[in-house]
Parts: structure tokens; C-alpha cells; sequence
């Protein structure tokens, strides 16, 4: 298959095991490409030349599968678009969906969107400062960072019942409404976690050896990365600001207060600092949500079988955890979408891996990986 | 610019490169346009200076078998000005060929190439156009409506 | 009872039996030969409480409890590993280097084991306390060279090979900060016999106060970056290259690369405790104590050993340049210096050498 495949990469006829160069083959289960990726990586001894990943190892026909699915049932195949960051996915096909057919949620259903997605988004943020920092070599900080995650994931136990896939926000509105402790047991969370994230930045920030796997890696020039596709915190890292939330606002995050976090360097280090900025603003986002909460119906009325109007479309943009996500529906009528299509972020970001680690070393690419927060789900679909 | 502005605009700077332009139901503008004026017009649209569309979100494909044609779908934004545009391009479903956006938007290469895996739409200008998600020999456009699995499902005796 | 009468006594006793039973001519060769058992055996009690402590070590930093199973505190565990990796089927590649494949591992444990013979646990506990202590213990554990290499290059892949360069580079790199740092102890008192230097410490102050902190923080890292561990555990680097040169070893024979590097841990501490902090020797203060020396030493090597593997768990990896940067840019410089400011300071206490 590897011969097949570089058969068809062009120039890869000629001399592909050249005189200096070999290829390894990061393959397809491997401890850090945070998934099934295959990187097909040609080095010339220890500087990698050139940087070919293989997608498809995860492609499970989502956007197939949902063209034969009425919309509220896709809602729970969204939840394996992006396992990690699930509500996100879950709220992106909603709003799509909402927005395809005129529908409203009521407000009590949008401030709880909000608190959820982000919760969801500093857990994801978490998982990916741990993974990020184990491939680094940093072997601590994965456990710390699951450890407070744990806390998020039995808020949303408590909520929906499910730790991974939620499948919690509807179209129309959630699913169920919180329990009355959620929201003294969401503060006393909060309360809790703000001082450990000063905690992981003092052990992981200024460390001189992550300072040296990580500044001056992987560097993305804003013109580079928008024409590249590059969007979410590894853009934000370069200095541009992309937010969807502040650009596009959706549900009410043009009423509530939070600066978008924008770092000027462009390397990996900024991209980490971006992230970690982010964690502490969702914390107060999710502080000035649950100070808005006020009692009401969870969900609006629907009709009992959920029709698209005929030859309509929609594309809705969301900020998920890693970036962009775009979901973009036609409607022909019916009760089934006629097309679905989840545009993730990983997607268009992991494209630039190849530009970036050229000329540079085995362990870079396990850095730009990692600091570009990839997750193959996304990538593959 | 709002929908509409950005609507009249186009119409004015590009009328007769364009077929329609048009603002839906759900008040996305969305512009279709003739092939041999569709480099051209994204060029456009991502260097004039009231578009700066920078930012290609999206390109996908869909088929309709019934009207035996298969439209390419561009989505565009613009981080300055927080507007967005659809870009649509009808092409012949028994020979499906577009051209390629890839030397406007880089990030065009992995979006085409999944529409050609997925539908079999040759972008011309591609770089590198071959397969991404299915394997590198395999033959059939899995989103296409008329797509069957046979020789996937073993049924049972 | 000093350590030294413990093992007079107990030789004493060995050479009666010897004598009685008419063999007294062999006892120049069996002496030497049960010192060598027995540190075998202690040194294999010792790296199982070793491997017990780094998993409750690195558990406890991680907010985890660690082996809490098999046996009280989990403290059997590591008899559990060694049975399951002795029962564990010998996988090995097709095309392999038959030779090189199957001596590397035994290599790369005996070569770090023997520097264990001039080891002083005590006044007169040591196996051999030869006259060139400190040269040989560092000419012998350079062989784990040549078993990375080869294990590297006969497993016939390609991560491995890799491994295996980074590991020789690193290895023979870092060679040089080590023994540079131990010049300086060697200029001051002369000798190369560990046990004439902790007599030295007995005189005057142990070596980490009086002059060569500097030194023991190079020999610390030299030290780590010669066991492969983190932060310079780039060969077996697990989210590179799955295992690096051990990948294709399985069973017992990774059995002997692991424990060849908790060996060399055990080593190198061993070294810098006898070198640097003082050996046998109480702690100044608590010389009232009266416990004998052999429970003093291995006090300060569980000390050390605990510093190297709290290294592992708190920082990241360097990048194999990085490594090599730190090594030749940074280490040896200071080192150098660190040599030329102890003969300066010899030269102007006494007088010229």
C-alpha cells in the first residue's frame, strides 16, 4: 500500500528511497498522533523532508449516514464527529438545523447551550494541554489535566447521564433540564479550578525545556495560515482574530463579556498560551451564564415530524474547542437532510503540518501536532 | 456590508460573469456562477478591497442526480468585514470538471480533493489530486445518490 | 558493629569451613566470587524495591496511588512484572542480526552491573576496591554503547535504528561532562580509589558543600542523560518512536535493557554519592546516631535516586539537537572551567602541586 501510495505522490516515481533519504511510516496506531493518522514522513536522517499524512483510518460515512437519518436522529451521530468536544458538534448541527427552519429556542435553552459548550470547551482544552504536554514528554501534566476534566464530566453526568456523547442539545432546545444542585455544584467547580490553571501554567509555561521544544516551532504568519485554512486557537495564536463567537455572534455571546485571546507569536508556545487564556475565559463565560439563568420551558415546540423547507440550504458557523465549525445543510422538503456537511477544523488544519515541519526535526512534528490540536475524528468523519 | 449591498455590489461588478445572485430564505447571498468566469471571480472576491473574502470556510459538492448535475459549493468569509458569500458552480454530472481554486486558496487542496474522492469532480489545476479518504485504488464516489455498497456487506447464508 | 567487622567476621568464618574441608588453596578465587554473589543479590533486591518506588514516585506526583495490589502496598508488584516478562513470549523480527540481536541486551546489563563491583557501601564493604575505582567504573559502563547500537541496527527497523543513533550520540557525548566533573574531586585528593576519596570527606567537608555543588549538578545530569531517562530519554521517546531501540525486544530480553538502565541509575548514584556526598560517612550532625555506615549510604542513594526520577515526571523531553547543544555548549564549558578553577585554587592553598 505505502508503494502505491507514493507512486501516486507527484515525484514520487522517481527515486523514493533516494540515496540519503528514508521514509518511516508514523503509522496508523502510534501513541501520539492523537488518533488513527498515518504520517508518511521522509527524512533525510533525523530532519524530515517532507510530511504526507494519510487520512481515512477513521472515516465512518457520517455525512452518508446522515443523508438517510431524520434530523433529530443525526444529532447523535454528530456526538462521534468530535468525541472530545461533543456539545459543540451537537450545538453546531442544531443551530444549523434551527437556522435551516426558522425555529427559536427559548432563552433558558440558550444561556444552558452556553454554560454547556463552555464546560465542554475547557475540558477539551484540558485533555489537549495534557496530550499536548505528553508529547512533549512532560508525562504529568496528562494526569492533571484529566483530573479536573473528571470534575466537568460528572457535571455532565449529572446532566444528560452520558461522559462522552451527549447528545444533549437538541434541535429546539436540550434535552432536559439541570438538576437544581448542577448550578451550586458548577460554581463550587469553578471555585475550585481557577487557581489550578495558575498551577499547570507555572509548571508547563516558563519551563526552559518547553520553551525550547515549542518557541519558534511550528510558526504560522497570519496570511500564511488564513490562505492555508488554518482557523480557531492556532490562528488566534498568530495574532488574527477569528473568533466566531465574537465575529458571527450566535446564541448570546454578544451579550455576555469576554476578550477574544489573540498572541502574537505564531509558534507553538503562543498557540498554548492562547489555549490556556481561553480556559480562564470560559470559566468566567460560564460564571456570567449561570448568573443569567432564569426559569422557563427547555425547549420550543416542534412540529412532530421536523421538515426542512423545500430547496433550501444553510451554512452555520460555530467556535468549537479547535476551531471553525461549519455545518452546511440543503433541505429538499422532506424530513432527511439532503445533504449534510461537518466542516471541522482539524480538517483544514492539520493541512498545514506538512509546510511546517519541513526542514525541521522528528520530534517537531510531534510538537506541531500536538500545538495545532488535532483530533482525527474530525479529520476524517 | 450587509446581504444586500454585497448583493448589488457583485451584481454591478460582475454581471454578466455571474448566473444569479440571489438572497435566500435563511438570508445567506448566495451567487452562481458560469465555469469559465469562476477563477475569475474568486480571484476577485478575495483581493478587491470591499470583499477580502480571505477566508475559504468551506467547498463541497452536491449532487443532483435528477437535474444530472453536480454543484460545487464555496463558502466564503471575510475576517475584516464579517460577511459571507456562496459561491455555486454547476457542473455536468456524467463528466464532472471544475476548475481548481487552489492557487487563490490554499486551503482549497484538501477540500478538492475530498470532493474528487467523494464525488469524482476533476478540479483541473490541482496540484495533487488523488484520493483522501477512501483507500488509493478504490473506484466508486461513495456521496454520489446512485452510490450502492455491494461487495462491502457479506450476507449470510 | 561496623560493616567492616560484619564481613571480617563472616569471611573469617567462610575460611574455616574452606580450611576444614581442605580447600583453603581456592580461597583467593571464591572470595572474590561469593563478594560478587552477594552483591548480585543485593543489588536484585535492591532494583525491585527500585522499580516499587518509581511507580509509587511518579504516581504520587501524578495525584494517582500507584501499585496497591500484589502484596502489601503493592510492594510485590515488581515480582509480578519480572514473572510476566519471563513468561512472555520471545518475539523476534524475521530478519534480524541474529548475533548482535541476542548479546545486546545481556550487554547492556552486565556492562552497567559490573561497575558495581567498586562500589563502598562501607568501610570495607566493597567487592574489589581497586586502586583505579573511579576510571573503571566509567570505562565499563561506556560498553552500554555498543549494546544500544547494536540493538538498534540487528533489530532491522528502521525506529529502532534511529534509537539507536540518538542514544550512541547522546551517550558518548555526555561522556565527556561526566568525567569532567570528576576531575576537580580528583585533583583534590589525589586518588582514584572511591574509598580513599570518602576517607578524604571524612578530613574535610563532603566534596557537594565544600567546592563542587557545580560539580554535582553536572555529574546529576551527565549522569541521567548517560541512563537515558528524562528529560533525555529521546532513544526510547514513546510518543516518537514507540520504543526506540528496545522496539523490537520482548520478554526477557527487555527485561535486561530496563533493568540495565535502572542499573546504570543505580550506578551513577551510587558514584555521586560516594564522590560528592560523602559515602558511608553520618550526616555531620547527626553523627550521634551510631548507625552504622552501610545504612547512611544507602539512605543518600535512595536520596539521589529520588532526585533523577523526580526529574523524569516534572520535565519534557529535549529534542535530540537540544540535547546535544546542552551537552557540548553548555555542560562542558562549565565543566572546564569548573577544572580550571579548582587546580587555580590547589595552586594558591598549597602552594603548587
Amino acid at each position: 500500500m505505502t508503494d502505491l501510495l507514493l507512486s501516486q505522490i507527484k515525484g514520487g516515481n522517481e527515486s523514493q528511497f533516494g540515496t540519503d533519504e528514508y521514509v518511516v511510516n508514523l503509522g496508523p496506531q502510534h501513541p501520539a498522533t492523537h488518533g488513527v493518522l498515518r504520517l508518511v514522513v521522509k527524512m533525510d536522517g533525523e530532519t524530515v523532508k517532507e510530511t504526507i499524512p494519510v487520512l481515512g483510518y477513521l472515516h465512518r460515512s457520517i455525512e452518508k449516514i446522515c443523508e438517510n437519518r431524520t434530523y433529530p436522529q443525526c444529532i447523535t451521530y454528530t456526538d462521534r464527529v468530535d468525541y472530545v468536544s461533543a456539545m459543540s458538534v451537537n450545538l453546531a448541527f442544531a443551530l444549523a438545523t434551527e437556522r435551516l427552519m426558522g425555529l427559536e429556542p427559548p432563552p433558558r435553552a440558550q444561556w444552558l447551550r452556553m454554560v454547556f459548550v463552555e464546560l465542554q470547551r475547557i475540558a477539551s482544552h484540558l485533555l489537549w494541554m495534557g496530550a499536548f504536554a505528553g508529547d512533549i514528554g512532560a508525562l504529568t501534566p496528562f494526569l492533571y489535566g484529566l483530573r479536573e476534566r473528571e470534575r466537568i464530566l460528572d457535571l455532565f453526568e449529572m446532566t444528560c447521564g452520558q461522559r462522552l456523547t451527549y447528545n444533549y442539545i437538541r434541535i429546539g432546545g436540550v434535552m432536559i433540564d439541570i438538576l437544581p444542585e448542577f448550578v451550586p455544584k458548577c460554581r463550587a467547580f469553578l471555585d475550585y479550578f481557577e487557581p489550578k490553571i495558575a498551577e499547570y501554567e507555572e509548571l508547563l509555561t516558563y519551563n526552559p525545556i518547553f520553551l525550547e521544544r515549542t518557541r519558534g516551532v511550528g510558526l504560522i504568519s497570519p496570511e500564511m495560515g488564513i490562505n492555508n485554512g488554518v482557523c480557531g486557537p492556532s490562528l488566534r495564536g498568530s495574532g488574527v482574530a477569528c473568533d466566531v463567537r465574537k465575529q458571527q455572534p450566535y446564541l448570546y455571546y454578544d451579550q455576555v463579556k469576554f476578550t477574544e485571546c489573540l498572541e502574537p507569536g505564531g509558534d507553538c508556545w503562543s498557540r498554548y498560551r492562547v489555549r490556556m487564556r481561553e480556559i480562564r475565559e470560559s470559566v468566567s463565560l460560564v460564571r456570567q451564564c449561570l448568573d443569567r439563568l432564569e426559569p422557563g420551558p427547555i425547549e420550543t415546540k416542534l412540529p412532530p415530524i421536523l421538515k426542512a423547507p423545500p430547496a433550501s440550504e444553510i451554512y452555520s458557523r460555530i467556535e468549537s474547542s479547535r476551531g471553525e465549525m461549519g455545518i452546511y445543510l440543503v433541505g429538499d422538503g422532506t424530513a432527511k437532510p439532503y445533504k449534510a456537511k461537518f466542516r471541522c477544523a482539524s480538517f483544514s488544519n492539520t493541512y498545514v503540518l506538512d509546510q511546517l515541519t519541513r526542514g525541521w526535526k522528528l520530534a517537531d512534528i510531534m510538537a506541531v501536532l500536538g500545538s495545532l490540536d488535532m483530533i482525527v475524528p474530525e479529520v476524517d468523519r | 456590508m450587509t446581504n444586500d449591498e454585497l448583493k448589488s455590489k457583485i451584481e454591478a461588478d460582475f454581471k454578466d460573469k455571474i448566473t444569479s445572485a440571489v438572497i435566500s430564505a435563511q438570508k445567506e447571498l448566495i451567487v452562481t456562477v458560469k465555469p469559465e468566469n469562476y477563477l475569475q471571480l474568486c480571484q476577485a472576491l478575495r483581493d478587491k478591497g470591499d470583499y477580502l473574502f480571505q477566508h475559504l470556510s468551506c467547498l463541497t459538492a452536491v449532487d443532483y442526480p435528477k437535474e444530472n448535475k453536480i454543484t460545487v459549493v464555496a463558502h466564503l468569509w471575510s475576517y475584516k468585514y464579517a460577511h459571507q458569500v456562496t459561491i455555486k458552480l454547476d457542473v455536468d454530472r456524467a463528466n464532472p470538471k471544475a476548475p481548481s481554486l487552489e492557487k487563490i486558496w490554499q486551503s482549497t487542496n484538501w477540500f478538492e480533493r475530498e470532493v474528487f474522492d467523494l464525488y469524482g469532480v476533476v478540479f483541473e489545476g490541482h496540484s495533487d489530486l488523488r484520493r483522501i479518504m477512501m483507500p488509493e485504488d478504490y473506484t466508486k464516489f461513495p456521496l454520489r445518490k446512485d452510490f450502492t455498497d455491494d461487495g462491502f456487506i457479506i450476507k449470510p447464508n | 558493629m561496623t560493616g567492616e567487622k560484619i564481613i571480617q567476621t563472616i569471611a573469617a568464618f567462610i575460611h574455616q569451613i574452606l580450611g576444614a574441608a581442605g580447600l583453603s588453596g581456592i580461597i583467593f578465587i571464591i572470595d572474590p566470587v561469593l563478594c560478587a554473589v552477594a552483591m548480585f543479590g543485593f543489588i536484585s533486591l535492591f532494583v525491585m524495591f527500585l522499580v516499587w518506588m518509581e511507580r509509587k514516585v511518579s504516581a504520587h506526583m501524578q495525584s494517582r496511588i500507584g501499585p496497591n495490589r500484589v502484596g502489601i502496598f503493592g510492594l510485590l508488584q515488581t515480582v509480578a512484572d519480572a514473572v510476566k516478562l519471563t513468561i512472555k513470549e520471545d518475539v523476534k523480527p524475521i530478519h534480524r542480526d541474529v548475533i548482535p540481536y541476542t548479546i545486546a541486551p545481556i550487554l547492556a546489563f552486565v556492562a552497567t552491573f559490573a561497575g558495581m563491583v567498586v562500589i563502598p557501601f562501607d568501610k570495607g564493604i566493597v567487592v574489589q576496591d581497586l586502586n583505579i575505582g573511579l576510571l573503571y567504573i566509567i570505562a565499563i559502563t561506556s560498553f552500554t554503547v555498543i549494546a544500544i547500537l547494536s540493538a538498534g541496527w540487528s533489530s532491522n527497523n528502521k525506529f529502532a535504528l534511529l534509537g539507536g543513533f540518538r542514544s550512541a550520540a547522546q551517550i558518548v557525548s555526555y561522556e565527556v561532562p561526566l568525567v569532567l566533573s570528576l576531575v576537580p574531586i580528583i585533583m583534590t585528593t589525589g586518588t582514584l580509589r572511591l574509598g580513599g576519596i570518602v576517607d578524604y570527606q571524612a578530613g574535610h567537608r563532603w566534596f557537594i558543600f565544600s567546592q563542587q555543588a557545580i560539580a554535582f549538578f553536572i555529574f546529576i545530569t551527565a549522569a541521567t542523560a548517560e541512563a537515558n531517562r528524562a528529560p533525555f530519554d529521546i532513544p526510547e521517546a514513546e510518543s516518537e518512536l514507540i520504543g526506540g531501540f528496545h522496539t523490537e525486544y520482548s520478554g526477557v530480553k527487555f527485561a535486561m535493557f530496563f533493568l540495565g538502565e535502572y542499573i546504570a541509575v543505580i550506578v551513577s548514584s551510587a558514584v555521586a554519592v560516594t564522590v560528592f556526598l560523602g559515602g558511608w560517612l553520618p550526616l555531620p550532625f547527626l553523627g550521634f546516631l551510631h548507625l552504622p555506615g552501610f545504612v547512611w549510604f544507602m539512605a543518600k542513594l535512595v536520596f539521589v535516586i529520588y532526585l533523577i526520577m523526580a526529574f523524569r515526571w516534572t520535565f519534557p523531553r529535549l529534542r535530540v539537537d537540544q540535547l546535544m547543544d546542552f551537552g557540548w555548549k553548555v555542560l562542558i564549558p562549565i565543566a572546564i572551567l569548573n577544572v580550571l578553577a579548582t587546580g587555580f585554587v590547589i595552586l594558591l592553598l598549597e602552594g603548587g602541586v
